[in-house]
């Protein structure tokens, strides 16, 4: 993408390429495992529940028997790399854990700030000469981000005129408009050539948070822009994050001051939070609430669909020249239904079937960079147990959990889960929003692991090759 | 019966609801929360430490790599017709007269004694080396039970520990543990040093007056294959050929990933280019100085590769 014309980011990426190169041939990989997913698709529990999961394989516990399977039993110590010289908080695993196992018990908050943290699994050697050879090692990086920052990567590409215009379009259509109808109208008022005028343009970029709010908040919309408006991260808002989408024949101080607002963003963006943690990965996963958007609604389920394909379009999957000859680049790929306790295990075929739908874009993108592509439907904790619920005196199958506001014990109906994009008709039946479940008893200080669905396969899928 | 759908829409129906006589609810309604019982249920408990709990440990499947089917067939080849080929000698020389043949059956189990003892200690070679993997592995995992049983191994092994040996078994936890044999080897570490210097010494001299830089490296090679082994049995560990083999080896790679992991990305490429592992231990160890001080550098390495505990 922008490869060819960044020389440094050529010279980077070789210089990457060659040290996983070495690494590997000394046996010390290192893998990047990225970890995307939309605001509450599940990623600070999904870190949470792989780290506590891996670090409990590590002690013998059989939290993963899939991993284990293709591990072979080789699988020693899994330990946390002690910190180094980062300049970045640290994923408190701990911290999660002891609230999800406090009580009452509390799931993450909205994640505000990035965090790293690194793992090393000690492996033994297949070969027969292991003995001679010693161990092996894998390190696996991780990040948690805000997920609203992820919606930044598409503004890479375009300039502000193509950025204006096509969220505009965007918020004028369907029950955005609805709920952008304040900030559409301030636009709408703008005498022609406004001037720069400091009070309009907080007031016109308060405006617009307030509708992303909306947006995201009221009608579980997910492609917004930008993202750091919505989730401004620890520092709390900074004049750069005042800017809008204004209509193409703006002119005038405040049409310029927005642009340039822009511009200086996403240079931000770019230089903070992609270059460093999204140019070069090697593995990704992609967590999608796939219930939460079937739910949401048809516009909602359609504007998922359409901020993943424009993230996928935006990462690089390789298949460029430099990745050829370094070896290096994203290998594998895993799209994943994320809460796939939230419905009976029967249906949890049909919602991966019906992610395989919605990421079907980014999943041909992958699979032409000849990355590995599979499709997943996981519960990182699982908060529920299948039953039967009668419905219309009829009995189907639903899930059996204790809420998390009421501390009540409830049966939840999740409906009927299409296995391809609904039809118009079955959006019939409206917003829902599905409960918060309280998580199972946790052991606080995680020694056993923690209680999931599938997350053994999606490791295997992911990772299986290089144990 | 069959036309009956169940409901599209999601809905949540509270646990203790009697089931039959359900009001309809109208179709364009969404779905509700009805809480009927009002009182707090315990969480969910899925028993998940019992389920996870260790079994007995897979035994790691070992894939034969090219050079190992070859060592292995040439093992087979080797040893299985020299049997035979014994067998067969002393069936013949039995043939001869009873005296011949005691006498040769007699020589060729005294051979296979020899053999099979040496064959025996270089497998206890190993098994030490293997030992000091897995008390790491255990002060790693925090296992105080392996680690205490491995630390009071040890401690039999090595003169210094000896008299840890009731406060080892006293150990309440690993890091206790960790606190008691720390002063015994930071002491090994300064006798290792030593051995170093003494080692560094010597290869200086040797180099100096040898006349050829071949010879130089045969010399740095010997003295350095002898280091390891002292700073093996400094620390309790008798490794044969084998084990000094995986010794030397781990030392090495432990002096490649110092250098490759504690600077970044360009450091570890060069590192790679100009291959830290032959500059290290092969390249000019003519210059007398260069080899000293790789002896002080490969005794530090040795030390820390045969600590039972993880170094630092
Ligand atoms: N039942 C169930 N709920 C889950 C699971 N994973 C996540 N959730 C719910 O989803 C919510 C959001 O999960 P997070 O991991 O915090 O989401 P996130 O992707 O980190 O969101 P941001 O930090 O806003 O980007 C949690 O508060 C839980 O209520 C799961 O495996 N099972
Ligand atoms: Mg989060």
């Amino acid at each position: 993408m922008s490869g060819l014309l960044d020389p440094f980011g050529l010279l980077r990426d070789a210089a990457y390429g060659a040290e996983r190169l070495g690494r590997s041939l000394i046996g010390q990989d290192r893998i990047r495992l990225a970890v995307t997913g939309l605001t509450r698709a599940g990623k600070t529990v999904f870190l949470t529940s792989l780290l506590a999961n891996l670090l409990a394989a590590g002690r013998g516990r059989r939290t993963l028997p899939a991993l284990e399977e293709v591990a072979g039993g080789r699988l020693r110590v899994v330990r946390p790399v002690p910190a180094g010289l980062e300049g970045l908080p640290r994923f408190d695993v701990a911290a999660h854990l002891a609230a999800l196992a406090a009580d009452p018990p509390a799931w993450p908050a909205r994640t505000e700030d990035l965090s790293t943290l690194e793992l090393e699994l000690e492996l033994d050697r297949q070969s027969v000469l292991a003995g001679l050879l010693g161990t092996r090692t894998v390190t696996l990086e991780l990040l948690d981000y805000p997920g609203e920052w992820l919606l930044d990567l598409p503004m890479l590409a375009e300039d502000y005129a193509q950025w204006a215009s096509a969220t505009l379009a965007r918020m004028r259509r369907g029950p955005r408009a609805e709920a952008s109808a304040e900030f559409l109208a301030f636009i709408e008022s703008l005498p022609p050539g406004a001037p720069a005028e400091e009070s309009l343009v907080r007031r016109g970029a308060a405006l617009y948070r307030d509708s992303l709010r909306a947006c995201r908040d009221r009608l579980g919309f997910r492609f917004l822009q930008p993202g750091r408006l919505l989730n401004p991260g620890p520092r709390g808002e900074t004049p750069l994050m005042w800017f809008f989408p204004l209509p193409q024949d703006a002119r005038g101080g405040l049409a310029t001051l927005v642009a340039e607002r822009h511009a200086a963003y996403v240079e931000t963006q770019r230089r903070e939070f992609f270059e460093p943690y999204f140019r070069r990965f090697e593995r990704q996963a992609v967590l999608v609430d796939v219930l939460g958007a079937l739910h949401a609604g048809k516009e909602a389920f359609e504007d998922t669909a359409e901020a993943l394909a424009a993230i996928a379009n935006a990462l690089r999957y390789g298949g460029g020249w430099l990745d050829r000859l370094t070896g290096v680049g994203v290998s594998r790929v895993g799209f994943v239904a994320t809460k796939a306790d939230h419905v009976p295990a029967r249906q949890r075929d049909a919602l991966a079937a019906l992610l395989g739908h919605l990421v079907a874009a980014p999943q041909g993108r992958a699979t032409h960079a000849g990355v590995t592509t599979s499709v997943h439907a996981l519960a990182s904790i699982r908060c529920t147990e299948d039953d039967v619920a009668t419905l219309e005196g009829r009995p189907v199958a639903a899930v059996r959990g204790v809420l998390l506001s009421n501390r009540r014990s409830a049966k939840v109906y999740p409906g009927e889960i299409p296995l391809r994009p609904p039809e118009p008709g079955f959006w019939a039946h409206g917003f829902f929003e599905m409960p918060e479940f309280q998580p199972p008893r946790l052991d606080a200080a995680g020694g056993a692991g923690v209680p999931h669905l599938g997350l053994d396969t999606l490791l295997a899928a992911l990772i299986g090759d290089v144990l | 019966m069959s036309d009956w759908q169940p409901p599209r829409g999601p809905r949540i129906i509270p646990e203790e609801e009697a089931p039959a006589p359900m009001p309809e609810p109208p179709p364009s309604a969404g779905p509700k929360v009805i809480i009927e019982e009002d009182r707090p249920a315990p969480r969910l408990d899925f028993q998940w430490e019992q389920a996870v709990v260790p079994v007995a440990p897979t035994r790691p499947s070992v894939r034969w790599s090219g050079i190992g089917r070859a060592i292995g067939g040439l093992a087979l080849l080797g040893g299985g017709l020299a049997a035979l080929d014994a067998a067969n000698f002393v069936a013949d020389q039995f043939a001869r007269g009873a005296m011949q043949g005691w006498a040769t059956l007699g020589v060729v189990a005294g051979g296979v004694a020899l053999l099979g003892s040496g064959l025996w200690r270089e497998v206890r070679g190993l098994a030490t080396i293997r030992a000091v993997d897995r008390a790491r592995a255990a002060f790693a995992r925090g296992d105080l039970a392996v680690a205490k049983a491995e630390a009071l191994r040890w401690a039999a092994s090595v003169q210094e520990a000896a008299p840890l040996q009731p406060a080892i078994r006293d150990a309440r936890s690993v890091e206790e543990l960790a606190a008691l044999l720390q002063p015994t080897l930071a002491t090994l570490e300064a006798r290792a040093a030593a051995m170093g210097r003494t080692a560094a010494m010597q290869s200086f001299a040797m180099t100096a007056i040898s006349p050829s830089p071949g010879l130089d490296v045969l010399v740095f090679a010997w003295r350095g294959v002898r280091l390891v082994r002292q700073v093996a049995s400094l620390h309790g560990l008798r490794p044969g050929l084998a084990g000094t083999v995986a010794l030397l080896r781990r030392t090495l790679l432990d002096a490649a990933t110092v250098a490759a992991t504690d600077v970044a990305v360009d450091a570890a490429a060069r590192a790679l280019l100009s291959n830290r592992l032959l500059e290290q231990f092969a390249g000019e160890a003519a210059a007398g100085a260069v080899a000293a001080r790789r002896m002080l550098r490969l005794a530090k390495v040795a030390a820390e590769a045969c600590r039972i505990l993880p170094p630092g």
